[in-house]
């Protein structure tokens, strides 16, 4: 048996498209976790104890259980309760809800890292709950937080591949959809694979370029 | 029927012996193929960790081989690395049984991740420690294991748990290609006709239960490490003692 390569380049147009599938799904799961982070970070730090309880438990459940199960359990399960997602949807909803668990957790870290001294200054000047969390506290945490995010984007990139399972055409779907029509496997998942590598490395390069210019973040992201 | 009911009414069909019985197998499975994996995987990542220290390894290339191993297994997919890994085992006709594949993409994931660990951890250690050991004429590995390692074991040890844990996770993907772990136990469960919600619900709860035991266990270990005392002891005072 020998590589054949050339059997395969055919689908690399289809293969880039799907990359920015997985791209896109990477991006709007990371907003409403970010969303979701900003508002669970903000409950944990300045919540009664019940919301403080209720969030904990959301952030445990989601980081101590695999995403794929997550996934799983609203595409398949939800249906018996009367709840039909399609593919898209699930995943979407299921990677939502997992960003949100990890960033609430990584954005709890950043609160930590204001200075109190600006907190009291926001409360002499009367700033509101949501005003200290948007004005004060967001734009900390975002400087503190940046290579960690970052981090987590690119994780989350890489993370959308399991959107195949589930029969979404992003970037592995359409590889085993590519796989099942010409069976040159190994050929295949080396050019996804390289993919992968190049997408992830670019998203880096161009955080890193965000980060540098809007926020002066000099840490490395890589 | 509203969810519960449904629930219910399967509860007793569904927790049998036998069901039990296969899903504890299944447990021990996602169990051996993650610490196999990450035994392996820390190993792997070690090595590369100490290939990149310039004190170590003098040749520039082979420091670069080892950060490119790094970033290439940091940035491909576990499911992409896991049907590479399951493709070329056909390919090259190994006819490997399944928890083989299962714990070689772990354990090629995990080296990634532990050299990235381990790098930080020798980092945590001043260079200008490098520079005295060496230039009292000890060899570069006594360095490594006498003054190094004594020092940022402390600072490697937590997040590796962490990593078995998101390990532990990640081999829920090593259902797709038929390895019997716990989600796999739940796809075939649910094919048996039982209800989703209880299968995939199971599957939960397990691996709940296992992430708990494993966070407590690491936070446990940070807790320990962290508080104690340090390992270089400060220097005797020339002052008497008050």
């Amino acid at each position: 048996m020998i590589l054949q390569y050339g059997q395969v380049w055919q689908y690399l147009p289809d293969f880039l498209l799907g990359a920015l599938t997985a791209l896109w799904i990477a991006g709007v799961a990371f907003a409403g976790g970010l969303a979701i982070g900003l508002a669970g970070a903000s409950a944990l730090s300045f919540g009664p104890w019940a919301l403080r309880a209720l969030v904990t438990a959301y952030v445990r459940f989601f980081t101590y259980t695999p995403q794929l199960v997550q996934i799983f359990f609203l595409f398949f399960a939800l249906p018996e309760a009367g709840i039909i997602l399609s593919p898209v949807t699930a995943v979407l909803i299921g990677m939502t809800l997992n960003a949100g668990a990890y960033l609430t957790e990584i954005q709890r870290a950043g609160f930590a890292s204001v200075p109190p001294a600006e907190l009291d200054a926001a409360e002499t000047l009367g700033f509101s709950r949501a005003q200290t969390v948007w004005y004060v506290i967001a734009p900390h945490v975002v400087r503190a937080l940046y290579p960690a995010l970052s981090n987590h984007y690119i994780i989350m990139t890489l993370g959308t591949s399991m959107a195949a399972i589930f029969g979404v055409e992003e970037l592995t779907g359409r590889a085993l959809n590519a796989n099942a029509i010409s069976f040159r496997s190994v050929e295949i998942f080396s050019i996804v694979a390289v993919i992968y590598i190049a997408l992830t490395i670019i998203a880096s390069a161009l955080l890193w370029l965000v980060g540098r210019w809007l926020f002066r973040v000099k840490a490395k992201v890589f | 029927m509203s969810a519960w009911d449904i629930i219910i009414a399967e509860a007793p069909r569904f927790f049998t012996w036998w069901n039990l019985r296969f899903l504890f197998i299944a447990l021990g499975n996602t169990l051996i193929a993650s610490v196999a994996g990450c035994a392996i995987g820390y190993a792997l990542g070690f090595l590369m960790a100490t290939l990149r220290l310039p004190q170590l390894m003098p040749i520039g290339a082979v420091r670069a081989a080892a950060i490119l191993w790094v970033e290439i297994f940091r940035r491909i997919p576990f499911l992409v690395l896991l049907l590479l890994v399951f493709f070329l085992s056909q390919f090259a006709k190994l006819e490997a049984p399944l928890w083989v594949i299962a714990v070689t993409a772990v354990a090629l994931r995990m080296s990634a991740l532990a050299a990235e660990n381990i790098r930080g951890g020798f980092e945590t250690v001043r260079p200008t420690q490098w520079e005295a050991a060496l230039t009292m004429n000890l060899q570069p590995w006594t360095v490594l294991g006498r003054v190094v390692l004594p020092q940022s074991w402390r600072v490697i040890l937590p997040p590796s748990i962490v990593h078995v844990l998101s390990m532990v996770k990640e081999t829920s993907l090593v259902s797709q290609i038929g390895f019997i772990e716990i989600t796999f136990a739940a796809k075939m469960l649910t094919q048996r006709g039982f209800s989703a919600l209880l299968t995939y619900g199971t599957a939960l709860v397990l691996y709940f239960c296992v992430s708990w035991a494993l966070a407590s266990f690491g936070r446990w270990l940070e807790r320990r490490l962290t508080t104690r005392r340090p390992v270089s002891r400060p220097a005797a005072s020339l002052l008497p003692a008050p």
